[in-house]
């Protein structure tokens, strides 16, 4: 079975009450970047994921999991 | 008021994204040219046509190989050429590569029924990867872009 990125960045995003743009210029990325990403088009590194786990003070597994036979 | 790097960067990157499909187009319509009338390399103006589709072919090739804003700060270009973007030039450039290698096959079935000259053979291939990369990337990035 494939295996897919989950994330619930865009609820921990609002929860803190940020913008994509915002979210985006803090970690050092392009809007479209979080957009896809949240979105599940792109998975992002995990040098991003660590970023955006470091910007939204939280957990990277609160950010994203594995989805489908992990 | 100024805008901040990261606000440059995006502008600039939805220009790309707009500029890139329109760029396809007008170079796969330009090739029209290419197909008409005689060719023969003495003359100066299909010397000129050769030039000016290579001109042309190295700066589109040199667009999307090239992450924006050359004239910028270091932190622009960073933004313009984030992980996403890198990642829809790869698969730009895959893209590229399947159609150089369909239309080189295609071209060499073709060789077995008709006369193909090298620089034909090369132009429509190069063409094809051009034309089919640019599209994907500019395809990726305006979706990427949407808001969501």
């Amino acid at each position: 079975m494939a295996e897919g990125l989950g994330n619930r960045l865009r609820d921990l995003r609002s929860e803190r009450g940020l913008t994509q743009a915002a979210l985006a210029e803090m970690a050092g990325v392009s809007r479209k970047t979080i957009n896809t990403v949240e979105n599940g088009v792109f998975v992002p590194s995990a040098l991003l994921a660590l970023k955006l786990a470091r910007v939204l003070s939280c957990p990277v597994e609160a950010i994203f999991w594995l989805e489908n036979g992990a | 008021m100024t805008e901040s790097d990261f606000e440059i960067a995006e502008r600039l990157s939805r220009r790309r994204a707009r500029l890139m499909p329109v760029l396809a187009i007008l170079f796969l319509s330009g090739q029209a040219i290419y197909a008409v009338g005689p060719d023969d390399p003495s003359r100066a103006v299909d010397q000129l046509k050769v030039a000016a589709w290579l001109l042309w072919a190295s700066a589109l090739l040199f667009l999307l190989a090239a992450g924006g804003g050359a004239f910028r700060g270091k932190r622009v270009r960073a933004l313009m050429d984030d992980e996403a973007t890198r990642a829809h030039r790869g698969r730009a450039y895959a893209v590229g590569f399947w159609l150089a290698v369909g239309s080189a096959v295609c071209i060499y079935a073709l060789t077995a029924f008709d006369r193909v000259m090298p620089r034909e053979a090369i132009h429509i291939i190069v063409t094809a990867a051009i034309a089919g990369a640019l599209l994907t990337f500019g395809f990726l990035e305006r979706r990427a872009q949407r808001d969501g």
